[in-house]
């Protein structure tokens, strides 16, 4: 009978397609989320309604926890075979997600904040869970995030997605495309969280808001910038000094998790050295490229 | 009216498009079990209902008489229930192969 375990042998891992094992792993978060008491919204991904972008295609799993829940679920996460392979703090400029590994599932990335909602991280899962649905996912129903609630978030993400074509192609399905009756849904749930800096990246108005602190975050997500500008908006962005100063102390230190998975294995500490003096470096080169390719301009 | 079998209470199953695999995980941590083929015409009819007569559908599916498979798709469904992947649901009588 042709039965297999679809576990370590690589051949038969390939014989399940990716994003089986995604919904699988959308299953297993809402399973433990269910055991412990916690509250996640599925994103993004298997978890998009289908008719806002047919056929968008996607690699990882997303979920967005109620904040005060995050702790708890990456404990419980951790005894269920899920590895942290980055953590929140070298996700990305947003700090918004953490990355797990799990042999069977796959990749999941596991937000406690949506970039470029608010007012809080709080208050913004509050909102989107006031209105949740759910959806099937891996055979188990999972809480996804109202419909037009799902539109905003994706042109939260496209926004961040600069020259991305996947972005591109998000924004001309969800939003280019869209009747004023559907576009003033989607305005509303931009109200509702807080969302206009995020979201005037899609209207074409970022320009508007020079003076919010998360202003540099947003320009330099959307149009590019090198690793400095980078943490120079991280730091800018960073509420209170003492928040700045752990963001500016982090753009020096290497990100021990990120490059254990660039390297495929456990980092020395002569690599460690090596790309502690390598990073500052590269950022100046950039910095100094950038700057060249602007006079020559 | 219902199946012989459903699904375990922590198993998650996903159908590929054309019927012909079936991949059930064991949540929260795996494994996740593919059955391809015969395998997943099993899985199907005895999920569905109605129970009476579910072995007699997977034969006429892959055109055997029932008393040639009916040996095998009890061990494989006894395999699966040994997993916790399948429960045997409601009149037992109605679930086994040949009722």
């Amino acid at each position: 009978m042709a039965t297999h375990e679809a576990t370590a042998p690589p051949e038969v891992g390939a014989t399940v397609p990716l994003e089986v094992r995604i919904g699988f792993a959308h299953a297993c978060l809402q399973w433990v989320a269910d055991r412990c008491g916690a509250d996640l919204l599925h994103v993004k991904g298997a978890a998009l309604d289908p008719t806002l972008v047919p056929g968008r295609g996607f690699s990882d799993a997303d979920v967005l926890a109620r904040p005060e829940h995050v702790r708890m679920l990456l404990d419980e996460l951790r005894h269920h075979g899920w590895e942290l392979i980055n953590s929140f703090a070298y996700g990305s400029s947003f700090e918004h997600s953490a990355t797990l590994r799990h042999s069977d599932f796959g990749l999941l990335d596991l937000h406690r904040i949506y970039p470029g909602t608010g007012p809080t991280p709080e208050l913004a899962f509050d909102t989107l869970w006031s209105e949740h649905t759910t959806t099937v996912l891996g055979g188990v129903e999972c809480a996804v995030p109202a419909r037009d609630a799902q539109a905003a978030l994706l042109l939260l993400h496209a926004a961040r997605g600069g020259s991305d074509p996947k972005a591109a192609h998000d924004v001309e399905w969800v939003w280019t495309s869209a009747d004023e009756t559907r576009r003033a849904r989607i305005l509303e749930w931009v109200d509702r969280l807080d969302a206009g800096l995020g979201f005037s990246v899609i209207t074409g108005t970022l320009d508007d808001h020079r003076d919010d602190p998360a202003y540099d975050l947003w320009r330099v997500a959307s149009r590019g910038g090198t690793r400095m500008e980078e943490w120079r908006a991280r730091v800018r962005a960073a509420r209170g000094l003492r928040a700045k100063l752990t963001v500016a102390s982090r753009s020096v230190l290497v990100n021990v998790e990120h490059l254990t998975i660039v390297r495929g294995r456990p980092v020395s500490r002569a690599e460690i050295v090596a790309e502690f003096f390598g990073r500052p470096a590269r950022g100046l080169r950039e910095q100094v490229s950038r700057r060249a390719r602007g006079r020559r301009r | 009216m219902s199946a012989a079998y459903r699904p375990g209470p922590d198993a998650g199953v996903t159908v590929s498009d054309d019927g012909m695999s079936v991949y059930v995980a064991r949540l929260p941590g795996g494994p996740l079990v593919v059955l391809d083929g015969a395998a997943a015409l099993i899985w199907a009819e005895a999920t569905t209902a109605p129970a009476t007569g579910w072995v007699a559908r997977v034969a006429e599916l892959v055109g055997q008489p029932e008393e040639a498979i009916a040996a095998d798709v009890t061990a494989f469904v006894a395999d699966l229930s040994a997993r916790e992947l399948l429960v045997p649901l409601g009149a037992d009588s109605d679930a086994r192969p040949g009722a």
